[in-house]
């Protein structure tokens, strides 16, 4: 189990990792389409590169309703604790 | 390169259109055999694609239930029908075609990608490379002509993205050979390639080798914004060449994301350039 921070953590040094993206610009209120410019592909590599970390086969299907980079430590708190 | 292809789509307007101003462009290569031939021989596609997909490759589901002994029947069995209807269009000389280099196609783990200028292109590829899957539109998953054809071929549809480029990968890491359009559709002539990333990321997460072919049909027909019987004048030829196969060692450094907008931006470079030699 990780702390939301923990988690936090990890998904802000992927996005800086894999996208290139300055990491004062990732907060928790940042909207990945808008703010970060993640589209529908870069989801796809996200999600694989956050399930290898955590273990956790998951499928992109469970972050549908991810808009925030806030949605998506809540997301990976609940599949942590299933 | 905008300049060449927008003359191009004027000079196609005329070539279709001015009829009756200019009689001096003679409609030749026996223009109303070819329109008639070429609606009948649509039609013909189309029955031969529903018999195909309704009696044909259920008959062959019955008999192989091991799916990939399956999908290589019944992709050979669409693969000949495909280079039968080419070969017919051709024998009868409503078009000329030529490939250059098509035996570079079919090796295991080859990501094949190519532009889209015309509603024929894939009959090409898959009917010289009848191994390969292909990633086709979702809306041929539910359209009943062509439902059960790519069903059962195993092909692979284009939506939702994330189980595209999940299907897409499998495929490669088994081996198969994979064709993909990276314009996701037919080009407009007079606009720019608008290609999508998918193709350079599924190269750069499972490609033994990405190899492009650059596909070029004069005078141009077939296209998005023009209806089949909009046939051009002269008898249409299509080009197909295969280039040389992209080293994707290159990308590998940076992650996924990152590689994978590097290689689209190349390979869109390379397919502009194409068109631009061509013009």
């Amino acid at each position: 189990m990780k702390s939301r921070q923990e988690i936090f953590d990890i998904v802000r040094r992927s996005l800086v990792e894999l996208f290139e993206l300055e990491e004062p610009n990732v907060v928790p209120e940042a909207r990945f389409d808008d703010d970060l410019e993640i589209d529908s592909i870069d989801a796809v590599d996200l999600v694989d590169h956050l399930s290898r970390i955590f273990e956790r086969r998951v499928s992109p299907r469970d972050f549908r309703s991810v808009r925030t980079v806030n949605d998506l430590i809540d997301c990976i708190d609940r599949l942590q604790t299933q | 390169m905008m300049r060449g292809r927008t003359d191009r789509l004027h000079a196609d307007a005329s070539d279709y259109f001015a009829s009756s101003e200019s009689p001096a462009v003679k409609r030749t290569d026996f223009y109303w055999l070819r329109l008639v031939g070429t609606g009948l021989w649509f039609l013909v596609f189309g029955l031969v694609t529903f018999v195909l997909g309704f009696v044909v490759l259920p008959i062959i589901r019955l008999l192989t239930p091991e799916r990939s002994r399956r999908q290589r029947r019944s992709r050979a069995v669409l693969g000949a029908g495909m280079r039968s209807f080419i070969h017919g269009v051709n024998d009868l000389r409503f078009i000329d075609f030529e490939f250059v280099g098509r035996e570079k196609l079919g090796q295991p783990g080859q990501l094949i990608v190519a532009n889209h200028p015309t509603l024929i292109d894939v009959c090409f590829l898959l009917g010289f490379t009848p191994t390969a899957s292909c990633i086709v539109k979702a809306s041929h998953f539910r359209n009943p002509i062509t439902r059960g054809a790519v069903i059962g071929a195993g092909y692979i549809p284009n939506a939702p993205t994330e189980d595209m480029i999940h299907a897409a990968e499998a495929a490669l890491r088994e081996g198969e050979t994979l064709l993909m359009f990276p314009e996701g559709t037919r080009t407009v002539p007079g606009k720019p390639l608008a290609m999508q990333r998918g193709a350079a990321n599924v190269a750069l997460r499972a490609a033994r080798v990405l190899t492009p072919v650059y596909i070029s049909c004069e005078p141009s027909t077939l296209t998005k914004n023009l209806p089949w019987y909009r046939i051009p004048r002269s008898r249409p030829k299509w080009t197909l060449r295969v280039g040389d196969d992209i080293d994707l060692g290159a990308y590998r450094d940076a992650p996924l994301p990152i590689a994978s907008r590097r290689l689209h931006a190349d390979l869109a470079g390379l397919f502009a350039g194409a068109n631009t030699v061509r013009d």
